[in-house]
């Protein structure tokens, strides 16, 4: 097995959470969530104007967004909704993808995960709301993997394409 | 000067030298000549990746050998650091973004 295969298989598996103690209500919380009017505000990060193509807050729609670089790189992703309970739960599943919606790879690496599954709850306590965000990898199928190791292939003849991308990328951390 | 992989790969110079190397050793003057710059400006990203822990310099007989060290890039391709950093901003975002929206809406209430 080459190192990057190895990396690759070791970073599959692992899961990522993250809990905010926000001050604001939980009504408020998930409708900035989840309305364009208010996404557009926050969602890039600064000097990133971000769009809604779509959002299509139902289990199966879409949300599809695009963040651009000062430099005038697009990096279009979705979220495809599983589960909505206003305005505690939203479950989706989240992936890069182009300006079509359709997933694509990771702009900065080859080893993120196609797809990650996401589970955010919000509850609210004397008015302020803790939200948390559970996500994890989901379970490659076969056809994945073949394409997680066609990619792998290519990145043996050459790290330089992923390289620049990450460039482009890391400007938008 | 604190140097990380980050900054490492920043440079398609030293891009280009981990690619050549990525998968077998090499010579370090095959790598150099395969640049148009001078050596000494080569071996300056040789020395900055080797730092960095990405390269290491081996010395065989007389020859010395570039030896990539990919384990490094676990910093770059660690997904879930990178989504964390994603999510926390996002959440600065929006923490700040709530902040702004409440204090407008009582400004609203009062009038």
């Amino acid at each position: 097995m080459t190192k990057v295969n190895e990396l690759m298989k070791e970073n599959s598996g692992k899961q990522f959470e993250i809990t905010r103690v926000i001050n604001a209500p939980r009504e408020l919380v998930f409708k900035v969530l989840t309305q364009a009017e208010h996404l557009v505000h926050w969602w890039g990060p600064k000097g990133f104007p971000m769009d809604v193509a779509k959002i299509d807050l139902r289990p199966g729609g879409m949300f599809h967004y695009c963040m651009k670089s000062p430099d005038g790189f697009e990096m279009w992703g979705r979220f495809v909704y599983e589960d909505i309970i206003a305005p505690e739960r939203i479950v989706f599943v989240s992936s890069f993808s182009d300006a079509e919606g359709n997933i694509t790879r990771a702009p900065m690496s080859e080893i993120w995960p196609l797809e990650v599954h996401n589970t955010m709850t919000l509850t609210e306590h004397e008015g302020k709301t803790t939200l948390t965000l559970r996500g994890g990898p989901i379970n490659a199928t076969a056809e994945e993997r073949q394409l997680f190791e066609d990619s792998f292939a290519n990145m043996q003849q050459g790290f330089g394409g992923t390289f620049d991308q990450l460039d482009t990328y890391l400007t938008t951390l | 000067m604190r140097r990380d992989v980050f900054q490492a790969i920043a440079d398609p110079t030293r891009r280009e030298i981990l690619n050549m190397v990525a998968y077998k050793s090499l010579n370090v003057n095959s790598v150099a000549e395969h640049f148009d710059v001078s050596r000494t400006a080569i071996y300056k990203h040789m020395k900055i990746l080797a730092e960095c822990g990405l390269l290491e310099m081996k010395q065989k007989g007389r020859e010395r050998y570039c030896e990539a060290h990919l384990e490094k890039l676990h910093e770059v391709s660690d997904w879930v650091e990178q989504y964390r950093k994603i999510w926390s901003q996002r959440l600065d975002n929006l923490e700040e973004y709530l902040q702004q929206l409440q204090t407008k809406n009582e400004l609203h209430d009062k009038s």
